[in-house]
């Protein structure tokens, strides 16, 4: 074997195995300058293991011990606790939303609300219901065939009504010399099987399906509801017949 | 034992030879600890991808490496390299010159020797990894590892030797 130094430096390190190191050890034992180098090789690592370790910076460990708090990531099970709540909630608002007590109360809080006012609110003015059946058909939303008047009530206008879910519902207004009843047209579903009334806020509110809609009825006496209802199922129910004949 | 428990208890003890790795590295205290500190919270990050029980002491020196790599290319310059013609001095005026040399001699030879060569016997003489956990660590093949550290102790050798004549 010639002179190899990176094996020389090998056989420093306890690198070199089986017949390699025989025959580097058998090398060196018949050359002096490569005994020489491993002899140097060995003492540089002698050298370098007796440097000192630099002394630790003070405080260095509380340190790190606070940036790897400051890093940490919340647990999967923390997530979930602190997430359960707003979840709750949102599992209750979407519960409540579709809760027809809830939304009756909803109504009969805009109705009093709207004709609270000096002026009703409205945005569209018409005794013509083709007129806010348009309206509302440009804004993108259908309303059944509404009448012009039901008894002393007669049609005056509408508006976009804005619901805690920041959808609209459109809210029509009727009024006589003495009363004032609203329709709206309920933006969402709503558990109920048919129809629904109760008393709400010291309103009669009446919720019912007709066609696709879900159409809510609010106004303070029993009777002027129970008499739109029938007003607006007839209406719907004329609606149908051209096709039944 | 939570993940952030078992980080602590596995990396915190190896805190001491990071910070004398990280010195070495860049010769000043202040780097050093903002090296150790990069380093461990980039650990923490990719905690998951270590398996316990293997070897955390080169898992860390392999991220501290690539971070050192990358934040020296970034300010536009890679570890040095040197053309070396040769092997060096095989012999001796050095062989003195290291026995004779004090621990300041030897700390100021190591910083005439390029990093490339120096890392790697620092690698090896200081931290005592093997070729085969150096290579892994420098992200060379354990041929160039055992060449390197070959070429480091000539450098420092040679400059042990000029320091004394």
């Amino acid at each position: 074997m010639s002179c190899d130094a990176e094996r020389v430096t090998a056989l420093v390190d306890g690198v070199l195995e089986g017949a390699d190191r025989a025959e580097t050890e058998t090398h060196l034992a018949a050359c002096g300058a490569c005994r020489a180098q491993a002899e140097e090789e060995r003492e540089i690592r002698a050298a370098l293991r007796g440097l000192p370790a630099p002394e630790l910076p003070a405080g260095l460990e509380g340190r790190v011990r606070r940036l790897l708090r400051g890093a940490r990531r919340p647990s999967p099970g923390v997530v979930a606790r602190r997430l359960l709540p707003l979840a709750a909630v949102l599992v209750a608002g979407l519960w409540l939303r579709g809760s027809a007590p809830v939304v009756a109360w909803e109504l009969s809080r805009d109705h009093d609300h709207c004709f609270s006012k000096a002026k009703l609110p409205a945005e569209v003015w018409a005794g013509d219901p083709s007129v806010i059946a348009e309206w509302f058909a440009e804004r993108g939303r259908q309303l059944p065939l509404l009448p012009a008047s039901a008894g002393q009530l007669m049609l005056v206008g509408a508006r976009r009504c804005p619901m805690p879910d920041l959808s609209f519902a459109p809210h029509v207004y009727y009024a006589s010399a003495r009363s004032q009843l609203s329709v709206f047209l309920v933006p969402h579903d709503v558990r109920l099987e048919q129809h629904f009334a109760s008393r709400s806020r010291g309103n009669t509110v009446a919720l019912v399906r007709m066609g696709g809609s879900l159409v809510g009825v609010v106004a303070e006496d029993p009777d002027e509801v129970a008499e739109f209802v029938s007003r607006l199922r007839t209406s719907v129910a004329r609606l149908d017949v051209p096709s039944a004949r | 034992m939570n993940r952030d428990d078992a980080f602590e208890a596995e990396v915190l003890p190896q805190l001491r030879g990071l910070f004398g790795m990280a010195y070495r590295l860049t010769r000043n205290a202040h780097d050093a600890e903002d090296l150790v500190q990069e380093t461990l919270l980039r650990a923490y990050r990719a905690f998951d991808s270590y398996r316990p029980g293997t070897n955390v002491r080169a898992w860390l020196y392999t991220i501290m490496n690539r971070l050192r790599t990358d934040a020296l290319r970034r300010r536009g310059r890679s570890p040095q390299t040197v053309e070396l013609v040769g092997d060096g001095p095989a012999v001796s005026p050095a062989h003195e010159a290291v026995i004779t040399s004090g621990r300041e001699d030897v700390s100021r030879a190591l910083e005439t020797v390029p990093e490339h060569f120096r890392d790697a016997v620092l690698l090896r003489d200081v931290e005592d990894f093997t070729y085969s956990e150096i290579a892994s660590i420098l992200g060379v093949p354990p041929g160039t590892v055992m060449s390197r550290i070959h070429r480091g102790r000539a450098l420092l050798r040679e400059a042990l030797a000029g320091r004394k004549s």
